[in-house]
């Protein structure tokens, strides 16, 4: 992890868990696995709050443990993960995707389950079905049985997986190894392997048979007392259900290549046209079982397949489908290729050669963004062209040699462009060395990715700072919402009303409209940013898979 | 960009050798905080999506600050005494109760017992002794007990000291009654005339291994 990894996961932890929880949590990112002990010692904290942390962390997926790295004797030792924390950003769009597939509910759930990290399925079911009965109109429930529908839907199609099992830690329970879970076959060596993935679990995505009838219960104000008694009392004795001890979590991986899907098919919208797109996406739906996460490109799909699969409301007819396709697999962003004449053509959909086209788009746009759209054609010749010289780059880009010499030296200084010397004699003579331009993609990339992420920090720190610049003005106003609620609950009049409202002076409402704004802006500058962290390390975890 | 210095000069020195043209002087200071950029950003996208996403962001940061797992330490600057702060700790500590997660999911290390501090405590200057509620809760190893000992003694007196204002006395004596009280305790504990601090009854001993059983203790 690097150093803006660090602070960006720092923040990120510091909003959403507390300042306790970031302290332990960047401890944890910058110095690798370590034990309680140490922890406490390092971070000088109390004992209670590390372990509250830790289990804060544990239970969000943000860390996880392991027995020590001496054997078994050895205290358990906590490793935290940075990209974890990182998707911490991507949250709403999880949300967003769940509401787009399965409705209210679905949105519901998921939020439920990224709040709380890991859940259970009866508990998760209870909660959303009184959610949802809050907003429902006077007098409806919702029920559980269609919650719990939603839930499996989710899970078959993979967005929610149970969490694994995990090894007894314990110091003084000999480790038996018919308790580590681990695939059938291994040999009971010291736990020192990597921690097993939730796939590797054959009941990953079984949803259990669990008892829940009922329907969701409505608030109301006025029995809030005693709701919060039933509530403790419920709390005191839980319902079991039938499914004790298993615990889901949101499968993000299948959210990122729902991701990687919708961005591939967009692409195509706006490069060519509507009907394409939805060939690539029949295309995509038909090979969503079959395709796995790391592979290149989706099976081979015939013609005739998909012309049987296109939805109905795109009646178009068979020689036009083979233009269309004829054109995609022309195109040279190479979408799609061709991987073989029976049955009227086989297709595939080229999916780390789209993720690197896209990432290459991305590369181009930031440049011309930065630089002006000449230095972009110098960029995008060298990535074309690979190597070419100084007098080259003039004559292919067709700009004056002077501008031409600038632009390539602001981005040499950027790092953007690197210089290669090819040698004609031993010693680097400069008189006799041939100085060649080269844009490398992938070093180029992770740069990028850095910056997006040190971008992300930035946007971060200056919204904390804005918001403790008018803390005092924040607190005043929600006080005054909280008393202007609680006067028209107990129906005053409308004199009392802008009585309270007018104890905001305008200026002051003026303030406090920027500062509205300006959080806003910054936010959603956030998660725009975030799309482009989403295409770089899409992009740069598929260079990874296949080398 | 501390190599921009040193890329410029050799650059420099090569191209002037090759071509003849005199290169973009070097910069000798560090760059301005808000430098003046020639080409300014693109506006954000706005639209339907972008602000069904920011909502759910906003609401979604709102939500996590509420549920049990947001930890804000108990230690809170006092710069004034406030009325306030009496309801405002109780809120604290019950938030920090309300969390019970599945403890077979976790190492039993981080096992943490908080428990609910005696709501009926006896008068203020006798401060009921937390091995009663041990004894309740079966707890059998002596080093979490006495770990749990320190840190239930803090919120005892926390809690008591606000018992003590429930029954007549100010908030400005609090403070001094908290100090008092500490000072009290050891002197009410055994009832004896012997100063407390003088005797050292092995209560520290072991409290500071804190919690890792593996250690030997010699």
């Amino acid at each position: 992890m690097t150093a803006q990894e660090v602070r960006l996961c720092g923040l990120l932890l510091r909003e959403h868990f507390g300042e306790v929880v970031e302290k332990v949590g960047t401890h944890l990112l910058k110095s690798g696995a370590q034990n309680l002990r140490t922890i406490i010692h390092e971070t000088g904290l109390s004992v209670d709050l590390v372990k509250k942390s830790l289990c804060v962390l544990v239970q969000h997926g943000a860390s996880t443990f392991s027995s020590g790295r001496k054997g078994p004797g050895s205290p358990t030792e906590y490793h935290a993960s940075c990209d974890r924390i990182l998707r911490i950003l991507r949250y709403p769009r999880y949300i967003y995707t769940a509401k787009t597939l399965y409705g209210d509910t679905g949105e519901l759930i998921i939020e439920e389950l990224l709040q709380r990290g890991h859940t259970m399925m009866s508990s998760t079911v209870k909660t959303v079905a009184d959610r949802l009965t809050q907003n429902m109109a006077e007098g409806r429930t919702m029920d559980y049985s269609e919650v719990s529908s939603t839930f499996s839907k989710l899970v078959e199609t993979h967005f929610l997986q149970r969490c694994p099992p995990l090894p007894r830690v314990g110091n003084k329970d000999s480790s038996a190894p018919s308790e580590t879970p681990a695939t059938p076959g291994t040999p009971a060596a010291p736990v020192n392997t990597a921690p097993p993935t939730p796939e590797s679990f054959p009941e990953c995505y079984k949803v259990p048979s669990v008892t829940l009838i009922g329907r969701g219960k409505r608030q109301l104000a006025s029995e809030d007392g005693e709701e919060q008694r039933s509530a403790k009392r419920a709390k005191m004795d839980p319902e079991t259900h039938g499914d004790e001890g298993i615990y889901w979590q949101v499968n993000f991986e299948r959210f990122h290549l729902h991701f990687r899907d919708q961005t591939i098919i967009s692409a195509v919208a706006n490069k060519l046209d509507q009907t394409s797109s939805e060939i690539v996406r029949t295309m995509l739906r038909m090979s969503e079982v079959t395709t796995s996460p790391m592979a290149t490109c989706t099976k081979p799909l015939s013609a005739n397949e998909i012309f049987r699969s296109l939805p109905p409301s795109y009646n178009i007819l068979r020689p036009i489908l083979d233009q269309y396709l004829t054109l995609l697999v022309d195109d040279p962003m190479e979408f799609v290729g061709k991987a073989g004449e029976s049955g009227g053509g086989m297709f595939v959909v080229n999916l780390h050669r789209a993720l690197a086209n896209l990432a290459r788009a991305t590369l181009e746009s930031v440049v011309q963004e930065r630089f002006g759209s000449r230095s972009a054609r110098i960029f995008r010749l060298l990535l074309r062209k690979r190597h070419l010289e100084q007098k080259q780059v003039e004559d292919f880009a067709m700009i004056p040699a002077k501008e031409a010499k600038d632009m390539l030296y602001t981005l040499l200084s950027q790092n953007l462009v690197q210089l290669q010397e090819i040698p004609k004699t031993p010693d680097y003579a400069p008189s006799r060395t041939f100085y060649l331009y080269t844009v490398n993609q992938l070093p180029t990339a992770r740069m990028l990715l850095q910056s997006c992420y040190k971008t992300v920090a930035n946007l971060v720190e200056r919204r904390l700072f804005e918001t403790k610049e008018s803390k005092r003005l924040l607190e005043k106003s929600q006080r005054i919402e909280a008393i202007l609620a609680s006067l028209q609950a107990s129906g005053a009049e409308p004199e009392q009303l802008t009585e309270v409202e007018e104890m905001i002076t305008a200026p002051e409402k003026q303030q406090l409209d920027t500062l509205r704004l300006h959080i806003n802006k910054l936010d959603s500058a956030e998660n725009q940013v975030d799309e482009t962290i989403f295409l770089l390390e899409s992009y740069i975890n598929s260079t990874n898979a296949s080398s | 960009m501390a190599a921009r210095g040193r890329g410029q000069r050799t650059l420099s020195f090569t191209m002037e050798t090759v071509k003849g043209d005199a290169p973009p002087p070097s910069v000798q200071q560090p760059t301005p905080v808000f430098p003046v950029m020639e080409q300014k950003p693109l506006p954000l996208t706005g639209g339907e999506e972008a602000e069904y996403l920011l909502a759910l962001k906003q609401d979604f940061r709102g939500a996590m600050r509420n549920l049990p797992c947001f930890i804000q330490p108990l230690v809170t600057h006092r710069d004034v005494e406030r009325y306030s702060d009496k309801y405002n700790r109780s809120e604290q500590m019950d938030k920090l109760l309300d969390w019970a997660p599945d403890w077979k999911r976790f190492p039993r290390e981080l096992r943490v017992h908080v428990r609910k501090p005696a709501r009926d405590s006896v008068s203020a200057a006798v401060q009921s002794p937390p091995p009663p509620q041990m004894k309740k809760k079966g707890v059998k190893d002596k080093e979490e007990v006495l770990l749990k000992l320190e840190s239930l003694e803090k919120k005892e007196e926390q809690e008591t000291s606000e018992d003590e204002e429930g029954e007549t006395k100010k908030k400005q004596e609090e403070e001094e009654a908290e100090a008092e009280e500490e000072y009290d305790e050891e002197e009410f504990e055994e009832e004896t005339d012997y100063i407390m601090s003088y005797f050292d009854n092995g209560e520290d001993f072991g409290g500071d291994s804190d919690d890792n059983m593996d250690e030997a203790i010699y």
